[in-house]
């Protein structure tokens, strides 16, 4: 490999790491907001990203609806889902006191009803495609070649990115969270309503995902299992410290770029491998991630 | 203090979660195990082999149940890399047998014996973490794992699967499932043997100690991290005899099945049946992977019924089948 | 046999730029009961972490009958013969009485394949039958720890740490949280482990009721630093000891 085709490799691979990457961190940000506010990896993000991804189909190929209808719909649909099963299920689970386990159960169970619910449809049992939000064409940037299409979810990644973070600083909302994430009963003291925080971080998690599931749905095959993208998610959230959401996206651009960069450089056979070995790497050599804060010391 | 007319406090069953200690055999274990036992003789003359052979693999689920349980219900800690040491198991069984023609009963020791220590090295490094970090440590192994059944050719076969070639012994040779039957139900009731001595021996509380509180367990001079990771290996040992067991009489194995949906569908079995308790384990097995047979001919529904039932017990019975039983026949009595 | 059971030799130990024990010295003489005392935040729980050796201190060194144990495990106290209980409880909460007190028991148990599957050791149950006998806690045999009253969950701790056959018994704020009649009978209880079956006590205690009535010896710590030591009745009248509890409560007021 000359050292042309090496420096070829490393642009393209870090344009097209950080389009990707840009998606992997919405679902980075989705699955860590869930956890920093009530402690629950939730198993069933990767099929609230594909049940948002058919709800958008069904719309838009089956109903022959308007993208402008079609994308405000499924979001609302997303958080809607989400926060009613916060409200109606996970509520229920936590007053019912078993292990703290049955939570991520209760998550599990819904993956499967929503996977199955996709199947009885009928729509998932052939792959499907997308139509694209914009009609792709080639750029050249540098020597990496990119999409229009690359470019547009990039640039609404960053721009969803960015109100998430807005939000999660400057509204009273948003600073709701953020104390119901550092202790939960003291926020509970001086009046945040628990439920209700913990139906809106449920509904904007699902939100995330249905936004995650339109950027990503014209680049893969659309099947019941494309739920299992998530994993590339969780292993960005891993390596941003899992209770960081500025270490949720920059772990989700570390993925996208390491998986692409192995791609190119080590075998195409290796990329679902990437995440994985990057997961336990960064358990072993800092379990507490990249941004994630000092393990405590138990006080005895 | 010498005072016993001290009262203890109403026990508040809401407070927080509760796991059996399993110190002595309450009734309901024990009229279940007989009817286990009752059954599991007269099978083989009632059904076709097709049942049998659902028959052999619940009993491969119980094994690899009781494994898990040693690892999250008794010892607390959630790893989630079953199905990967399960899949070790299979493999090195169905490659004991098919390479070097090795008796059936030493490629079960084999399995299990290479599971256990992969597991024990895995375990010494992840057992550093805790909760959700250990889990998706364990995770990631487990996804590597799969990754590597399906591309290490020349030992899996890679994507197209490996033939494993009957079990023998001597000149016996098991080609039925009929014919593994007997020999399934015997290294089945032996681990659940095994299970319950070592649960109710020290090493068993040592593992609820360290459940329940590490640093009171180190008080107690529990080598806290030495206790994780002989739970962590001995759980591994019980996937590896697991795959083993598979290995007597299934023919052909593929990773598509020693993915992360094995390793939940064992999870839910040991929470469905009720976290802590060997009859929770063994019960939830039963009762679940037949759920799940009963609901094989119609995928999309077994999926549905499969995530309500788990979604309606978490809301419901969060203890477990047995938990819930036990309480409700003692609202009964109770009036 | 040395005639200290326990030495603290120059025990140091900061947190960041924080110096939580500073140069600390103490010497526990075998078959006495040792308290120490201080207001709140002067150290006291570090130190008894230290030699329970939950903490490793910064430097400074900790010897049992002589012994340097500085680089133990926790876990290896135990088998050394030391014992401990914990400020906020740290029982088994959801195993029964009695297995709470079994797995204590276990450190002493035969190292055989046999006596390690075996589920009542012989000599281990006797022991523990004895040890709840003696803390009244038989009556509540099989009920679920966290089921007990805080009272009980108190001696519950005791019983298990008795368990380990201890020389050295380490007790964090053994009487914090009873009531009067509850500290009188542990009172009676420590006094007689000690007396009768030459058990050593350290303990780290906010109750002068308790330690002054039942400490041979009492060590007083501010600031991470001994101010203070001799008999009850020597601290009792030592200036700098009124002193220091005085500005506290001042600082409280």
């Amino acid at each position: 490999m000359t050292l042309d085709v090496v420096f070829l490799f490393l642009q393209q691979g870090v344009a097209s790491g950080l389009v990707i990457g840009s998606v992997y961190a919405l679902l980075a940000l989705a699955i860590v907001v869930i956890f920093k506010t009530s402690d629950v990896p939730n198993f069933s993000q990767g099929e609230m990203v594909m049940a948002a991804g058919y709800i958008a189909l069904y719309l838009l190929v089956f109903r022959s609806m308007p993208l402008w209808i079609v994308m405000p719909a499924t979001i609302l649909a997303a958080y809607a889902g989400a926060a009613l099963f916060r409200r109606l299920v996970l509520n229920q689970v936590a007053r019912a006191n078993g292990s703290p386990v049955n939570l991520v159960i209760a998550t599990l169970g819904l993956s499967y009803v929503l996977r199955g619910f996709v199947r009885q449809t009928g729509f998932g049992d052939t792959p499907r495609s997308f139509p694209p939000v914009v009609e792709p064409q080639s750029i050249m940037i540098g020597q990496a070649a990119v999409t229009t299409l690359d470019l547009v979810i990039l640039a609404t990644a960053v721009v969803v990115m960015a109100a998430f973070f807005w939000m999660f600083k400057y509204t009273k909302i948003g600073r709701a969270m953020r104390a119901v994430g550092m202790n939960p009963k003291a926020a509970q003291l001086v009046g945040v309503d628990l439920t209700r925080i913990h139906m809106i971080v449920w509904g904007l998690s699902g939100g995330i995902s249905a936004i995650a599931a339109l950027l990503i749905s014209p680049k893969v095959l659309m099947t019941a299992d494309m739920g299992s993208i998530v994993t590339l998610g969780f292993a960005a959230a891993i390596v941003g410290g899992f209770t960081s959401l500025p270490g949720a996206v920059v772990g989700g651009f570390l993925i996208g770029i390491i998986e692409n960069l192995v791609g190119l450089f080590i075998s195409s056979r290796a990329i679902v491998l990437a995440p994985f070995v990057a997961i336990m790497l960064v358990l072993v050599i800092r379990p507490q991630g990249l941004f994630g804060g000092r393990v405590e010391i138990k006080k005895v | 203090m010498s005072d016993k007319t001290a009262t203890v406090i109403p026990a508040s069953d809401t407070e927080r979660p509760r796991l059996a200690a399993p110190e002595k055999m309450p009734v309901t274990q024990i009229a279940l195990l007989a009817f286990v036992a009752a059954a599991l003789v007269v099978l083989p003359f009632v059904v076709t082999g097709y049942v049998l052979y659902i028959a052999n693999l619940l009993l491969v689920f119980i094994v690899l149940c009781l494994g898990l349980h040693l690892v999250i219900g008794e010892t607390g800690q959630f790893a989630l890399a079953h199905a990967a040491f399960y899949g070790i198991g299979i493999y090195s069984s169905g490659l004991a047998g098919n390479a070097f023609g090795w008796p059936f009963p030493l490629s079960m020791l084999l399995a299990g014996v290479v599971a256990g220590a992969v597991g024990v090295v895995i375990g010494t490094v992840a057992l550093r973490m805790r909760d959700i970090y250990l889990a998706l440590a364990t995770f990631a192994f487990g996804e590597a794992m799969q990754w590597v059944f399906l591309n290490w050719d020349q030992v899996t076969g890679g994507p197209n699967g490996l033939r494993i070639s009957p079990a023998r012994l001597g000149d016996l040779e098991i080609l039925t499932d009929r014919q593994a039957y007997p020999v399934v139900v015997f290294v089945t009731l032996l681990m659940i043997a095994l299970t319950i001595v070592i649960s109710r021996s020290r090493v068993g509380r040592s593992f609820r100690a360290v459940r329940e509180s590490d640093v009171a367990a180190m008080a107690m001079g529990i080598p806290v991290r030495r206790a994780k990771i002989t739970a962590f290996g001995l759980s591994a040992f019980y996937a590896g005899v697991a795959g083993s067991m598979f290995a007597t009489f299934s023919t052909y194995i593929h990773p598509d099945s020693l993915g992360f949906q094995t390793t939940i569908l064992a999870l839910t079995m040991v929470v469905v049946g009720g976290l802590g308790s060997i009859t929770g384990a063994v019960g939830g097995a039963i009762v679940f992977g037949l759920i799940s047979e009963f609901l094989r001919q119609t995928p999309s529904y077994q999926e549905i019924i499969y995530g309500l039932i788990l979604i309606v017990f978490m809301m419901y019975a969060p203890r477990g089948l047995f938990a819930f039983i036990r309480d409700q026949m003692g609202r009964i009595t109770r009036g | 046999m040395a005639e200290h059971l326990l030495e603290v030799v120059d025990l140091t130990v900061k947190f960041g730029g924080l110096t939580a024990v500073n140069k600390f010295n103490i010497a526990v003489k075998r078959g006495t009961i040792h308290a120490l005392i201080g207001p709140n935040g002067a150290g006291k729980s570090t130190t008894f972490n230290c030699i329970s050796r939950f903490y490793q201190p910064t430097t400074g060194r900790v010897l049992l009958d002589g012994v340097d144990v500085t680089r133990m495990p926790a876990s290896a106290m135990a088998g050394l013969g030391v014992a401990r209980t914990f400020q906020n409880l740290e029982l088994f909460g959801e195993l029964t009485v009695f297995e709470n007190v079994m797995i204590g028991a276990h450190v002493h148990a035969g190292r055989s394949w046999v006596e390690v599957l075996s589920a009542r050791p012989p000599g281990v149950v006797e022991h523990v039958e004895h040890l709840l006998e003696r803390t009244s806690l038989t009556a509540y045999r099989n009920t679920v720890a966290r089921n007990l009253d805080f009272g009980h969950q108190k001696l519950l701790e005791l019983a298990r740490a008795l368990a380990i056959r201890p020389r050295l018994l380490l007790l964090d704020e053994p009487a914090a949280g009873l009531r009067n009649r509850e500290i009188a009978a542990l009172d009676a209880l420590l006094t007689d482990l000690c007396r009768r079956e030459g058990i050593t006590i350290l303990l780290v205690e906010h109750v002068m009721q308790l330690v002054m009535a039942i400490s041979d010896r009492v060590t007083v710590l501010n600031f991470g630093t001994k101010i203070s030591e001799g008999t009850p009745d020597d601290v009792r009248n030592d200036p700098s000891v009124i002193e220091a509890y005085l500005g506290q409560e001042m600082a409280h007021a």
